[in-house]
């Protein structure tokens, strides 16, 4: 027997033109940076993925509780063993150019495309043995082994879908068609003026029906953070996608009247900030150390004063959005006293050590002011490192740091986003994404690779609540905050964020009230 | 000298300027009296205003520091590069700039094309360039903004030389037999000296100019204090606490102009027979 | 020597110029901590080595620093800038897209500060040693002793949220569709405060340049003389002060001109204004190596131009050279 995964989904699409969307309009969104390409199947950065979202789709999209949602796909299916996934396709979809959108677009996108330049998407891939499609319209995926977070793997900047006709046999990274990107999606490209916007308007041959309700959307540059909260405010932009401005005027900008925020819309990333330690050499080596460093931060000040109370606290290595969560773990309070205790019992000598920031804007260079703060109150000596991206990211690589700030993305399965920072496998100089801290532990390391193909949930909640209790207590990294960060808008647009990546889904849905 | 100090203190906007910049050296000096602690300490709420706590005149930050301890500690930093980025500029400007001038031909050639080379790239430009180069710390800051700041003391100090090169003093000291270097370290330099000093002290006062932008634009040292710095903090909540990039904008506002006030005085004291006819 | 003359030699020495500079920002930048591949690879928020690898193959940076470099000085020599990482386009046609934002911004103020320099100054001049002198003296030196960025910063409170007489950022209304003199409008619009902030310091250089030379010019020998001989103090203004007093102001500006540009990356990133100064700090940050040699060369190269053009201008005002 087949399970079928579809059944409330069809009746939540039957559910949907219930409500009269208005249509027509155009919608002005700030994108920070400016993003380097749209190409999205070649560079998936958050700006790129926030415009591409509306150019490119993927099989699948998933609701904020992490559930699938038809967007290529219309229904799915997968096999008792968990060894096969049979995906069925809308008909009728074309790309932007005219030419029928096929599931050979699908193959050639996941096997051959993408598996070459998409870093992340091939890790998954290797649980995968083939992609074929039978018809036209149905795509099938065998894998070698059960592999639990597969069905979470079709977001759009997972498995971004590319057109076959454009780019097989080229060379991807230098297709000229690289600069007017072709998708399916709901609305197409229009016009980049670098420096400034990008233009998308209406896909008058979508799919559904009737959709997307907007006219035209203009994507906007604007370098300068105090500038984009501007912006919003003379209503020059109607949407601030999350982390585009600062935290300080979020709290102003939300106040204002027919102004509407949410944080929805970030359950699939779980963004969760932590710094990593060295656990190779330094203070940072002693798991007391790590420990009085937990004890002396005052997170939940940061919580209040740097992010105005948007986020929760992390207790884990897993966010609480995340699936298999537990808080079944030791619980770190801000306690300076036991911090000191801890540092008096390993001996602390005073040795100074070295905080990388994240130079990715003043709330995270207040944070690691306020950090800093914290460790010197109990009694640590600590430098501050100044350094940009660039230098960031190098000094995280190059395992050349004491504590360094950061904040990864959880991907909506432990397997995807939290083991690689644990696992002694994920040991390797020259990337700043792998297990940098140096935390070895083989058991956790077993744990991890049971937990992930272990073939029912209960059995992966079971061994991920084991690693969670051990990781908690080892603390190889200090977890700091799962980071909020709210889309602001004004309250005209509807169904703005619909799914778990929010705006960067697209706005297949959204609509303006006239 | 008295005459120099009657002439200066003539003038009444160099003595302001003077009070000023006393002002802002003893509160750099005595900072860590005033105000002992650290001024990253968070001390109170976040976001006081002026006036409204006691014991914080100033207010809090976006963190809940003082203000005020900030600023006091802040002027210690701005005094420190100005001052020591102008007399590195000066030890690169000042020889260059003499030997060209004084010997002329290829030396003056060569010197000025370097000079010239360095004036083609925007100076604000080429410092941001050094500094993220070289990590932002006190002393890279510090050099990043002397190798900048060099080029007009060279063009300034060589067309000194060269005017004074001809005059008859030094064609005396050759006659007695002086050496090269002698007669220009020994007497022509000193003659160029009151208008190197003069631009010595708007040199100060651009470099901190030059410290706060690199701050507010993020290439500043994390671990110090500086107004720059709090003004680059305060941005993100001007529209809140304008205040915030008010107060610290204002230090430098005064400092530099006090430095600029004081310059124009020199310049005045100690070219009495060009000042007499600019009043 | 004719005039053509000594511009040739200077285009020659600027050649020169140009290619040291090519080479000193070369190695500098490659010394930076990190690079673009890094960088790149960062955004994307999850990369392994291999894309790292791959990145760097793309952008040739996996060949030694030598090759890198005698690609990038002969490309150079055909006027070929090379490829932005960053911005996936010719760095030459990026630069030329943002080239006449950057224009237009500091020849505005630079046009702006030393009309407004100069007739400050003249005005100065002519009311020595009373309250109008004082008065503009001082508001001289206020500006010459404020931060840029600051002036920007309170620029933007006080005329676009407070009382919102211009926009706070950005080049244009976008997809407003304007066309012809509503287009004109728009854009000065948007020109008013970046140029003003960017001009106000030099308008205090200008002006106190101004100042003192008149008055120096006033006490010399000639102007004695034109006096006792009786002429007019309007022609004598006019005729003798004014080109003489100017000469010095025109020089110093024509050679400060190219540090607007330095200046422009303040004003730019506060104001959102797509310019090369922006460009600039971006591909800095971004270590989008190419890019970043491009806007220097091209900046020197204004910087030159300027100085060529200065040149021109003190042969046009004082024929005795």
């Amino acid at each position: 027997m087949k399970k079928l995964l579809t059944a409330s989904i069809l009746g939540l699409g039957l559910a949907m033109p219930a409500a009269a969307q208005d249509s027509g309009g155009r919608l002005d969104i700030v994108v920070q940076p400016e993003p380097p390409s749209l190409m999205l199947g070649l560079v998936q950065n958050g700006p790129t993925q926030l415009v591409a979202g509306d150019i490119y789709e993927s099989l699948l999209r998933y609701n904020t509780d992490l559930e699938p949602q038809p967007s290529l796909a219309k229904s799915w299916e997968a096999s008792d063993d968990g060894l096969t996934y049979t995906f069925k396709l809308h008909d009728g979809v074309t790309w932007h150019d005219g030419e029928p959108f096929t599931a050979e677009d699908v193959v050639f996108s996941v096997d051959t495309f993408l598996r070459e330049t998409h870093a992340r998407l091939r890790v998954s891939l290797e649980h995968v043995e083939s992609v074929t499609a039978p018809d036209d319209t149905t795509v099938v995926f065998k894998l070698k082994n059960p592999f639990g977070p597969f069905m979470g793997v079709f977001e759009v900047g997972t498995m971004p879908i590319v057109p076959k006709h454009i780019y097989e046999g080229t060379d991807f990274a230098n297709n000229p068609a690289n600069n007017t990107p072709i998708g399916t999606g709901p609305f197409k490209f229009e016009e980049w003026e670098k420096g400034s916007y990008i233009h998308l308007v209406k896909n008058e041959d979508y799919y559904l029906d009737g959709q997307p309700y907007l006219d035209e959307v203009y994507y906007r540059v604007i370098p300068d953070a105090a500038s984009r909260a501007v912006a919003f405010e003379n209503g020059e932009v109607d949407v601030l996608p999350g982390g585009s401005i600062e935290n300080w005027d979020v709290k102003r900008l939300t106040e204002m009247e027919g102004v509407c925020s949410t944080g929805k819309g970030w359950e699939y990333f779980a963004p969760h900030a932590m710094a990593w330690m060295n656990n190779r050499e330094g203070p940072t080596s002693d798991k007391l150390f790590r420990k009085a460093v937990m004890y002396a931060m005052d997170r939940n000040f940061v919580k209040d004063v740097i992010w105005n109370g948007f986020g929760t606290v992390a207790t884990s290595p897993v966010s609480s959005k995340t699936n298999f969560y537990t808080d079944d773990t030791i619980m770190y309070d801000h306690n300076p006293e036991k911090a000191k205790e801890l540092l008096e019992e390993m001996g602390y000598d005073g040795e100074t050590v070295r905080i990388l920031p994240l130079p990715y804007g003043e709330t995270w260079q207040r944070w690691a002011e306020a950090m800093k703060q914290n460790l010197e109150e109990v009694g640590i000596n600590v430098e501050m490192v100044a350094t940009d991206v660039a230098g960031w990211n190098q000094k995280q690589a190059e395992w050349d740091f004491d504590i360094a700030f950061t904040y990864l993305y959880q991907y909506g399965d432990p397997a995807l986003g939290v083991a690689r920072s644990y696992l002694s496998s994920n040991i390797a100089k020259g990337s700043p994404w792998n297990n940098v801290a140096g935390y070895e532990n083989p058991e956790i390391d077993e744990m991890f690779a049971e937990a992930a193909v272990a073939p029912s949930a209960e059995e992966r909640q079971e061994i991920y609540t084991e690693i969670q209790k051990q990781l908690v207590d080892d603390v190889p990294v200090a977890w700091l905050l799962e980071i909020e960060f709210p889309t602001i808008y004004r309250c005209e647009v509807q169904d703005l964020v619909t799914t778990a990546i929010g705006v960067n889904d697209g706005l297949r849905d959204a609509w303006i009230e006239q | 000298m008295i005459d120099f100090l009657k002439r200066f203190s003539r003038n009444r906007g160099a003595l302001f300027g003077m009070i000023i910049l006393i002002v802002v050296i003893l509160l750099a000096i005595f900072a860590p009296l005033i105000y002992p602690d650290s001024p990253w300490k968070m001390v109170q709420r976040p976001f006081l205003p002026p006036f409204s706590t006691d014991g914080l005149p100033l207010g809090t930050d976006t963190l809940g520091r003082d203000v005020a301890a900030g600023l006091v500690h802040g002027a210690r930093v701005s005094l420190i590069v100005g001052l020591v980025s102008t007399l590195v500029a000066l030890l690169i400007g000042v020889p260059l700039g003499a030997f060209a001038g004084f010997y002329g031909g290829l030396v003056d050639d060569g010197a000025m094309r370097f000079t010239e080379f360095f004036q083609t790239i925007p100076n604000f430009a080429l410092a941001i360039v050094l500094v993220a180069i070289m990590e932002p710390t006190l002393p890279t800051i510090t050099l990043a903004i002397a190798i900048v700041s060099w080029p007009p003391v060279a063009r300034l100090v060589r067309a000194e030389v060269l005017s004074l090169r001809k005059r008859e003093f030094v064609d005396a000291a050759r006659l007695a037999g002086l050496s090269n270097i002698r007669i220009l370290f020994g007497h022509v330099l000193p003659n160029a000296m009151s208008p190197i000093i003069v631009m010595a002290s708007l040199m100060v006062a651009t470099a901190i100019l030059l410290e706060s932008s690199l701050s507010f634009l993020g290439l500043g040292d994390p671990n110090i204090m500086s107004w720059g710095y709090m003004i680059g903090a305060a941005r993100t909540v001007i529209r809140t606490a304008w205040w915030l990039s008010f107060i610290p904008g204002v230090a430098i506002l005064l400092t530099v102009l006090s430095l600029n006030l004081i310059g124009e005085g020199l310049n005045d004291a100690l070219n009495p027979r060009l000042a007499r006819k600019g009043r | 020597m004719t005039l053509a003359a000594a511009i040739l030699g200077r285009l020659a020495k600027a050649a020169i110029t140009l290619l040291l500079i090519v080479i000193l920002n070369f190695f500098l930048i490659h010394a930076a901590p990190g690079d673009p591949a890094m960088v790149m690879a960062g955004e994307a928020g999850a990369a392994d080595e291999q894309f790292i690898q791959q990145l760097r193959e793309q952008f040739g940076l996996d060949q030694p620093l030598y090759v890198q470099f005698w690609n990038y000085v002969s490309g150079v020599l055909q006027l070929d800038l090379g490829y932005s990482y960053r911005q996936q386009m010719p760095v030459l046609d990026l630069i030329l897209d943002r080239l006449p934002a950057t224009l237009l911004l500091t020849l505005t103020a630079f046009f702006m500060s030393l009309l407004l320099g100069i007739a400050f100054g003249l005005a100065a001049a002519a009311r020595q040693g009373r309250m109008g002198d004082t008065a503009i003296t001082s508001m001289a030196l206020l500006f010459y002793a404020t931060p840029l960025f600051w002036v920007a910063l309170m620029a933007v409170v006080l005329f676009s949220v407070k009382l919102g007489w211009f926009p706070a950022f950005g080049y244009e209304t976008v997809g407003a569709g304007y066309t012809g003199l509503d287009l004109v409008l728009d854009r000065l619009k948007h020109l008013f405060l970046p140029a003003l902030t960017l001009g106000l310091f030099f308008m205090a250089v200008y002006l106190r340049m101004t100042r003192s030379s008149v008055l120096e010019v006033s006490q010399m020998d000639f102007v004695k003389t034109a006096r006792a001989k009786g002429l007019g103090e309007g022609t004598i203004r006019r005729r003798h002060i004014l080109r003489n007093a100017l000469l010095p102001v025109v020089t110093l500006a024509g050679l400060q001109a190219g540090q607007l540009v330095g200046g422009a990356v303040l004003t730019e990133t506060v104001f959102a204004w797509p310019g090369i100064g922006r460009l600039m700090f971006e591909s800095l940050t971004a270590r989008d190596y190419n890019t970043l040699l491009g806007v220097f060369l091209v900046s020197a190269a204004m910087v030159i131009a300027f100085n060529i053009i200065t040149d021109i201008v003190y042969r046009l005002i004082d024929p005795r050279i």
